[in-house]
């Protein structure tokens, strides 16, 4: 990122030469520093993808062993608050992409305002996240609270209810499996076996690192936006917006997959 | 779609070292997103027919395309250096190569036992290390439990 306090001022006679304030000295002209400013970016992004690839792998894996299971349990998941969620982010997108073309024209308070309008819809996102964490964790869907790792939970009775999910002990020789019995999204009692601890403990792993990158996109946008404000930014220099959106981009990709795969994936009903 | 090109065409060729950046119109902006849209809601309206082993394929295609309307406009792929675009496909690449490979790993050192819930060796028959420990059943088998899954209120 360009380092926008150092002013060198207008260090070249010829107009095309000039050297201007945002440009570095290791750079020749402006258009070498953007484009080595997106390739690093772009870079970024790769490993990004590379990281949430992993749980998706682990997804893929855990899904083709035990494919019931995970129809089973998606069903926990509401698909209109999914929908909902994959809307507001798109929606976020386009906003950011606005803020980005308005920044490529130099008009300074419209990229100002889709910039908040972007925050603000990041703010949306998080709150209906935070609605559907929330009656997970009352299910007791959260790893290690109804779903215990059986080496664990020796001292769970059977029959004891924990949250609003009930653990139902068996006698099979396998072992003692401990069921969990609750209520899905469709309002059906569900007999959940133990392995749909996988299941859920993906989806807040993934949901849960996505939503880190919601935070950490909020907080790129917030000082882009005060940057923007405090003039920083022009029609010859607006790299920070354009990299801030393709971060922002880059969370609504990463959701694009993950809606699918966690909400909508299996035998409908 | 009509295409805004505030900068005139000859800048393009004319490199006067500054950055001249395609920019799109809004609307054309708000056209991506309205398909956006429209494939959200077509891939939550064929999440309720089933269409077997197929629905992944289905969900993931969508998906696919969404992402591909995202990288290409919004993130001005179009318009943007080609080894860009080159680094971004590498990495979807690689992580194809990542899980074929886990895959494979996978059908090569144990194979996995629905009814125990564990990964048993090929070679000897025990089980593979890693993993719960066996845990499963499926609920008709289990003596005295609730009825099976999916049981109407």
């Amino acid at each position: 990122m360009a380092n926008v306090t150092e002013t060198v001022g207008v260090t070249g006679h010829g107009g095309a030469h000039a050297h201007p304030d945002f440009l570095q000295h290791h750079f020749d002209t402006p258009k070498q520093q953007f484009a080595a400013a997106k390739l690093g970016m772009w870079l970024f992004i790769a490993t990004e993808i590379l990281m949430f690839g992993g749980l998706f792998c682990a997804y893929a894996i855990w899904r083709a062993l035990d494919p019931e299971v995970f129809d089973q349990a998606h069903h926990f998941l509401n698909k209109i608050m999914g929908a909902s969620n994959t809307v507001v982010l798109l929606f976020s997108s386009l906003t950011a992409a606005l803020a980005v073309r308005s920044a490529q024209l130099g008009k300074r308070n419209q990229t100002s305002i889709y910039l908040v309008v972007t925050i603000l819809c990041a703010c949306a996102f998080l709150v209906i996240k935070y609605f559907e964490y929330s009656h997970k964790i009352h299910l007791g869907l959260l790893p290690g609270h109804c779903f215990g790792h059986p080496g664990f939970s020796g001292s769970i009775q059977n029959g004891e209810e924990v949250g609003t999910c009930l653990r139902v002990r068996g006698d099979t020789p396998a072992g003692n499996p401990e069921w969990v019995r609750a209520v899905d999204e469709d309002g059906r009692i569900q007999l959940l076996s133990p392995r749909a601890n996988m299941f859920f403990g993906l989806y807040f792993i993934m949901t849960g690192l996505h939503g880190v990158h919601v935070i950490i996109g909020m907080s790129i946008l917030t000082w882009v936006l005060v940057k923007n404000i405090q003039g920083k930014f022009s029609k010859e220099y607006f790299t920070p917006v354009d990299l801030g959106a393709l971060y922002w981009h880059l969370v609504d990709l990463v959701w694009i997959y993950l809606f699918p795969l966690l909400y909508l994936v299996g035998k409908p009903e | 779609m009509a295409l805004e090109h505030p900068h005139a065409d000859h800048h393009d060729s004319l490199d006067d070292g500054g950055v001249h950046a395609h920019v799109s119109s809004a609307q054309f902006y708000w056209g991506i997103f309205a398909a956006l849209v429209l494939l959200t809601i077509a891939t939550v309206k064929v999440s309720y027919y089933d269409f077997g082993s197929l629905n992944i394929l289905v969900a993931l295609l969508i998906a696919s395309i969404k992402a591909t309307l995202v990288a290409t406009f919004f993130m001005h792929l179009r318009y943007d250096s080609l080894f860009n675009t080159l680094t971004f496909i590498a990495s979807f690449l690689f992580l194809a190569l990542f899980i074929l490979l886990t895959y494979d790993d996978l059908g090569h050192r144990a194979k996995y036992d629905v009814d125990y819930g564990s990964s048993v060796m090929l070679r000897t028959g025990q089980a593979a290390p890693g993993g719960m420990p066996a845990t499963t059943a499926t609920a008709n088998e289990v003596p005295g439990a609730p009825p099976g899954p999916a049981e109407k209120k």
